[in-house]
């Protein structure tokens, strides 16, 4: 079970956070709030100029949100962001009929109910490649983000007319289902302090919902919650227990990603895609081939259609059959005791951390050298020659260039010391003796030192 | 309940007021307080579609506000001719706007002036600006006097010209300076016609050291060289203004300092003019510089200027081209 002495509840260490977390407009104000930069972003991006650097929507979104959620929220705060995300909050509240207040018993939708097959994270992975194909277009043409938020947003809204709840965050949208995976890495969660309380409360209101708040929004039972991955940290089940059994807690870095009755191949390929992408982006934006980057950009569409195809058998088929060939050693290494398909996915979490770390790097690079587009942008949001803030001529500076190359390293050898010692607690949990588990953990370690040496290759040569 | 109240209105601000707000600001107040006619127009490299619109329609008489937003890598602008308009350079995303009246109908031009592509020359716009009480009057494209007496004089504009080939002579002929010919002049015989401007302007130095040595054979020929070098320099027209119209516009090819190794020399079909130096410019006409640089050079890559300087501009360009050849104190 969990080693309850290395978690600190935050909410019984600083009441005043629990009463903020507790009070009902707390969330609502948030998400009010990234909901007024969201508007914002769709503005300038249909209306202001097309020119990326100078959009406040390309500038706040691709730079400034994503640098936030790739470098400090996800993994410090695991699924923070989804707690305050402007995405839902309309199709919520039109739910809930109200943003704020608790009046109604139930959520206003036309109760349809969620395919089986789609109880997964699948669709997520597909809506993420997705996007990632297009990335390079729409990372730089305001038009093309703008309208693709827009889309995200009108989706949650018809998706909750229909399905009650988040369904929108927890099955298709394809940044929370990295949010999610990533989220596992985090020293943050939200847990019930005694399971044994939850077991006989009958009534289980952060279920069902009472007047002070909503059943858990992401169809979770606290009770039983013990990975990151589905909760959304929205502090429902906080205004609901009676039993006050909800805990935030601190925690070691990456205590649920070796939880291995919860391990599934969906979430398993979400590792392999969001590392391969990492890989394929370090590769196309950073690397010396040009053409790449052309045919990246949808410069014709016979390149782009050549560029597709490699970047989807790439990530969809050779990074998870190289690795299969790593985890068939260890298979072979612990002479079958484990059939191989559960080593494969068990070994996939091992590039839970590498991934993130990766990620990191690779943003590290363009959110420092790019910061400073922020200042500027936010005089001028739409390109129209305003100065609100008279910042607009504050010149184009790369933050720290000297620096990055350094944090970049260390945080990819950070994700590869984790990585690996995941990888071992994973095989100790599978041949409980260390001899054993250690020898089966080996094929997995090189197959990270050797991933952590391309992403060095590209980031340093 | 008060809270529900306030996120609602809150909500409503941002999902209603915010954009239409701010639609409203820029597509309907903004145009309505300001009683002038906004132009966007949006600068890509050439191959790349160039100014968009590339075209423009206003009233002579009418206030007007041209915006130029450079949307791929840096360009500069100006609009010509005769309009001394420089909006300097614009770097990728940035806006610059001029507002102005133009009084007089007729076809102006706005153009790039900075090397932006190989093709940076096609750069270019039309504003029609109509004359409001009649409309029909189409503005009518003057003849210019000048390429009409040298096409009716039989002068190939586009022949190639080529100095000197002699080594040793270019090397004479790079020291001809016009401040020595200044200070020679009074003492050599040169007949009135000489310092005519329409004589200066329909004959090459060439042909006028023919006359000279003919009447000064007590001088030598790099004497006289000088004392030419005075007289086709003397009369100068151009200014500061000229001179930055010739880095912006002639530079990237010719070079700043005339001597055909601009950044995009190499590119260009045929190898550009040197003005800088003596021997090409001895063979040359100004009437014919002139009309090379307002009609284009064919089949050499040297675009048209005649649609954005004026006629004095363009003299005055070919007065900047005499001293860039002749007064060699300019570079130093
Ligand atoms: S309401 Fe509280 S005590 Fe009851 S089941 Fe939920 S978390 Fe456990
Ligand atoms: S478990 Fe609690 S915090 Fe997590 S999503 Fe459900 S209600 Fe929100």
């Amino acid at each position: 079970m969990l080693d309850q002495k290395r978690h600190v509840d935050l909410l019984t260490t600083f009441p005043s956070l629990k009463r903020l977390l507790r009070s009902r407009s707390f969330q609502p104000g948030m998400m009010l709030l990234t909901l007024f930069v969201f508007t914002l972003v769709i503005l300038t991006g249909l209306f202001g100029t097309p020119v990326g650097s100078r959009n406040f929507g390309i500038i706040f979104v691709w730079i400034v949100w994503w640098g936030l959620l790739i470098i400090m929220l996800v993994p410090f705060l695991g699924r923070f962001w989804c707690s305050i995300c402007p995405i839902p909050a309309p199709g919520e509240w039109l739910q809930r009929r109200n943003i704020i207040t608790k009046r109604l018993p139930k959520l206003r939708t036309l109760n349809k109910r969620w395919p089986r097959q789609l109880k997964n994270m699948w669709l997520q992975n597909f809506g993420f490649l997705g996007v990632a194909l297009f990335s390079v277009i729409i990372l730089t043409r305001p038009q093309v983000s703008a309208w693709l938020l827009l889309s995200f947003i009108l989706l949650g809204v018809v998706l909750s007319v229909f399905y009650k709840n988040r369904v929108f965050c927890r099955y298709v949208c394809p940044v929370g289902g990295f949010i999610g995976l990533y989220s596992m890495v985090s020293p943050l969660e939200v847990r019930v302090n005694d399971p044994n309380v939850c077991l006989t409360h009958t009534s289980k209101d952060c279920v069902t919902g009472n007047e002070y708040g909503y059943g858990c929004p992401w169809m979770v039972y606290p009770g039983k919650l013990n990975r990151n991955i589905d909760c959304g940290m929205c502090m429902e089940c906080l205004k609901t227990c009676p039993k006050n059994n909800i805990a935030l807690n601190m925690r070691p870095f990456g205590t649920d990603l070796t939880i291995q009755k919860e391990h599934r191949l969906d979430e398993a390929y979400k590792a392999f895609i969001m590392l391969a992408c990492a890989l394929v982006y370090s590769v196309v934006l950073l690397g010396p081939w040009g053409e790449l980057k052309n045919a990246a950009n949808m410069q014709s569409i016979p390149h782009w259609l050549v560029y597709a195809t490699s970047f989807l058998t790439f990530v969809l088929v050779l990074v998870p059959s190289v690795f299969g060939a790593f985890s068939a050693a260890s298979w072979l290494l612990m002479k079958r005791t484990l059939p191989l398909r559960q080593v494969f996915i068990d070994f996939a979490y091992t590039l839970v951390p590498m991934g993130l770390a990766a990620w990191v790097a690779f943003s590290l690079g363009f959110v420092l050298v790019n910061g400073s587009y922020a200042l500027s942008v936010l005089s001028d949001p739409f390109g129209w020659g305003w100065n609100l803030f008279n910042t607009v001529d504050v010149p184009w500076v790369p933050a720290a260039p000297q620096l990055i190359a350094f944090l970049q390293t260390g945080v990819l050898v950070a994700g590869l010391l984790f990585s690996v010692q995941t990888g071992y607690k994973i095989a100790r949990e599978q041949m409980k003796l260390h001899r054993k588990a250690f020898a089966v953990m080996l094929p997995n370690s090189v197959f990270l030192i050797l991933v952590t040496l391309a992403f060095m290759w590209l980031y340093l040569g | 309940m008060f809270r529900e109240a306030a996120a609602r209105m809150t909500l409503a601000v941002i999902l209603l007021g915010l954009p239409v707000g701010i639609i409203g600001y820029r597509y309907v107040l903004e145009p309505t307080l300001n009683a002038e006619s906004i132009f966007e127009v949006q600068a890509y490299a050439p191959e790349r579609g160039g100014f968009s619109p590339a075209a423009i329609r206003v009233d002579a008489g009418e206030q007007v506000t041209l915006r130029f937003t450079s949307m791929d890598v840096t360009h500069g602008v100006a609009i010509g001719p005769g309009l001394d308009i420089n909006l300097g350079h614009i770097d990728p995303g940035e806006q610059r706007q001029i507002s102005l009246t133009f009084d007089e109908p007729g076809t102006y031009t706005y153009y790039c002036t900075t090397w932006c592509s190989p093709d940076h020359w096609r750069m270019r716009g039309i504003i029609e600006v109509r004359d409001p009480q009649n409309n029909n009057a189409a503005s009518q494209i003057q003849p210019d006097p000048v390429i009409e007496r040298l096409i009716e004089e039989g002068i190939d504009i586009d022949a190639v010209h080529t100095g000197s080939a002699d080594h040793e002579d270019n090397i004479l002929f790079e020291l001809t300076s016009a401040a020595r010919g200044s200070e020679l002049i009074d003492s050599v015989v040169v007949p009135d016609e000489l310092r005519e401007i329409d004589w200066l302007r329909t004959h090459t130095p060439a042909e006028s050291l023919t006359i000279l040595s003919a009447l000064n054979t007590s001088h030598s020929e790099a004497e006289l060289r000088d004392v030419i070098a005075y007289l086709w320099t003397a009369n100068s027209t151009y200014t500061a203004d000229t001179v930055q119209t010739y880095n912006q516009n002639c530079a990237a090819c010719h070079g700043e300092s005339g001597n055909a190794e601009g950044l995009a020399a190499a590119l260009t079909a045929e190898e550009p003019a040197a003005f800088g130096d003596p021997a090409y410019m001895f063979s040359m006409r100004p009437d014919v510089l002139y009309a090379k640089i307002r009609r284009g050079g064919m089949g050499t890559d040297m675009p048209n200027f005649g649609t954005l300087f004026t006629r004095e501009e363009t003299w005055a360009l070919v007065d900047y081209l005499w001293s860039l050849a002749f007064e060699p104190e300019l570079n130093e």
